[in-house]
């Protein structure tokens, strides 16, 4: 038995649309969502009758306990298409983390085995009135009562934890990190959507920004936005005859469940054990290998993940990744890797994946127009490396 | 404020009178600390934890101070500090709690805490830790 995908190269993002990015739109998050599904069908050539097919992860990713409701603060797949019209063959919702990798992958498998023929793979996030991760919560009841009482809580505590346990482990320093935000920030400013378009951060500017929770300051954070993205999937023998040249879905992983921790607790062998887990099954699934790729978009939702993604695929070894970037091994205009070519969150705003997986898409079809590089194979992940996943996506059939 | 419930009634009970007592699977003897529905140490869907004082001293594996809280009620705390604590008492056996020394010490990997407690009301003590800054057996 082999752990290769059956299905390489025989699914391909076939057309997309981006919605801008703002921190409060004038439209309601479900009505984007239906204008950036319908431009997404059109740039891909087809009718939206011809849409049988609907994934999303359509979680609200706030601590704040903003309340949910589908078509305002997030879009389900079943949402989405029945405010199309279409009554689809196929619509899910994908559950765990690193959840656009996870929505592709249903999308993929949906189409490799004829469940549906046509697709769309889409991304909701809203950022409500107030502030995002503001909890009012007076009594932790239930899993929170073991951390939420002594003032542990937030995914910013989450993150800055192992951060912290990074710095001191190997030595690094919170001045390095502002190379991150630069190289993010110069490329989102590149990016009419983005909410950061024509807005580069300065070095300065960022060890500047007070810290939060220490050592994570607020650019540390990608921006709540409200925003949508859409991609269309089909077939690889379909998608030759539409418009643009197809992107093909080479392999993809996601993380293996991971021992019980305390509530937002991620230590950081936790984080980069199951990282490598992530990225050998990555390998084994598509047959490609860490120097095969040459656009490895990395996510950012929080800064600290560049490094621990870095080292987890192989790009560094284990405890390098911030003397990697301090030399300059980011820097995509002289050089560098291009992991943050597409700006990342940080540089877009908190769109969970999607700037990974459209640089990898506008890069690989050719239609990244100024901003066009020579690159063959893209590597899209989201979330953590012990909890998310990531997808490789190639410009040729494999 | 936590509210006890019936996997941890015994925990907050111990804590007030300033006892750590951790959850140990009746089946392998292993501590298991938040307590799951399955045992993460030997897989026993009935672990039947019976909470088991515990010295309470540890090493320190990371930390982060607070400077801006998402929870209400911390206000006047601000700026503290969090530890991420491995216990003495078996590898990798974890918990997070204030440092009650204060956010105006050096801090290092591998300094070793023991474990203290901050009354909240007259039967509601939530765990912490203080440094033990002369300890010998000082781990790396």
């Amino acid at each position: 038995m082999t752990n290769r995908f059956e299905a390489r190269s025989k699914v391909a993002l076939v057309g997309y649309a981006q919605s801008p990015l703002r921190r409060h739109a004038d439209m309601p998050l479900g009505a984007i969502a239906v204008e950036t599904a319908i431009r997404a069908v059109a740039d891909a050539g087809l009718e939206v009758e011809q849409i049988d097919g609907f994934t999303t992860g359509a979680l609200f990713p706030s601590a704040g306990g903003h309340q949910v409701e589908d078509g305002v603060s997030i879009v389900t797949s079943h949402w989405l298409a029945e405010r199309l019209g279409i009554n689809p063959r196929f619509s899910s919702g994908f559950q765990g983390w690193g959840q656009l990798s996870g929505s592709v992958m249903l999308a993929v498998n949906a189409i490799a085995s004829g469940s549906a023929d046509y697709v769309i793979v889409h991304r909701a996030l809203h950022n409500p009135v107030g502030r995002y991760h503001g909890s009012s919560m007076t009594e932790a009841h239930g899993f929170a009562q073991w951390t939420a009482p002594q003032g542990y809580f937030g995914p910013l505590a989450t993150i800055a934890l192992p951060y912290n346990e990074y710095l001191q482990r190997y030595g690094a320093s919170r001045e390095t990190m502002a190379a991150v935000l630069v190289e993010a920030r110069k490329n989102g400013s590149r990016l009419p959507w983005s909410h950061w378009y024509e807005r580069p951060l300065s070095a300065e500017e960022y060890l500047a920004a007070p810290q939060l929770v220490e050592p994570i300051c607020r650019y540390d954070c990608d921006l709540p936005v409200d925003g949508v993205a859409a991609f269309v999937l089909a077939r690889a023998d379909r998608a030759a005859d539409l418009p643009h040249h197809p992107v093909y879905v080479a392999g993809f992983a996601q993380a293996s469940p991971v021992v019980p921790r305390l509530p937002g607790h991620w230590p950081l062998d936790d984080i980069m054990d199951g990282g490598r887990t992530t990225a050998a099954r990555l390998w084994e699934h598509s047959g490609l290998s860490r120097a095969d790729v040459d656009l490895p978009q990395l996510y950012d939702g929080f800064s600290p993940f560049i490094y621990f993604w870095l080292e987890a695929l192989g790009f560094c070894p284990l405890g390098e990744a911030h003397r990697f970037v301090a030399d300059g091994g980011i820097d995509a205009d002289n050089g560098g890797l291009p992991v943050l070519s597409g700006g990342g969150a940080l540089g877009n705003g908190r769109m969970h994946g999607v700037p990974q997986m459209l640089e990898c898409y506008l890069q690989l079809s050719g239609r990244a127009g100024d901003r066009q590089r020579s690159a063959s194979v893209g590597l899209a992940c989201h979330s953590s490396p012990h909890l998310g996943g990531a997808v490789l996506y190639t410009a040729e059939p494999l | 404020m936590p509210i006890a419930d019936a996997r941890s009634a015994d925990y907050w009970a111990a804590t007030t009178n300033h006892v750590l007592a951790l959850p140990k699977c009746a089946d392998c003897g292993q501590l298991a600390f938040p307590p799951d529905v399955v045992c993460p140490r030997c897989r026993s869907i009935s672990p039947q934890f019976a909470f088991e004082a515990v010295t309470g001293n540890g090493t320190i594996r990371s930390w982060i101070v607070v400077h801006d809280s998402f929870l209400p009620g911390f206000a006047a705390d601000l700026p503290f500090v969090l530890v991420d604590v491995e216990l003495d008492e078996q590898q990798d056996l974890r918990m997070i709690g204030r440092l009650l020394d204060g956010p105006n010490v050096a801090l290092h990997v591998g300094d070793r805490v023991a474990v203290a407690f901050e009354d909240l009301a007259d039967t509601v003590s939530i765990p912490a830790f203080e440094l033990q800054l002369s300890d010998p057996a000082k781990a790396p």
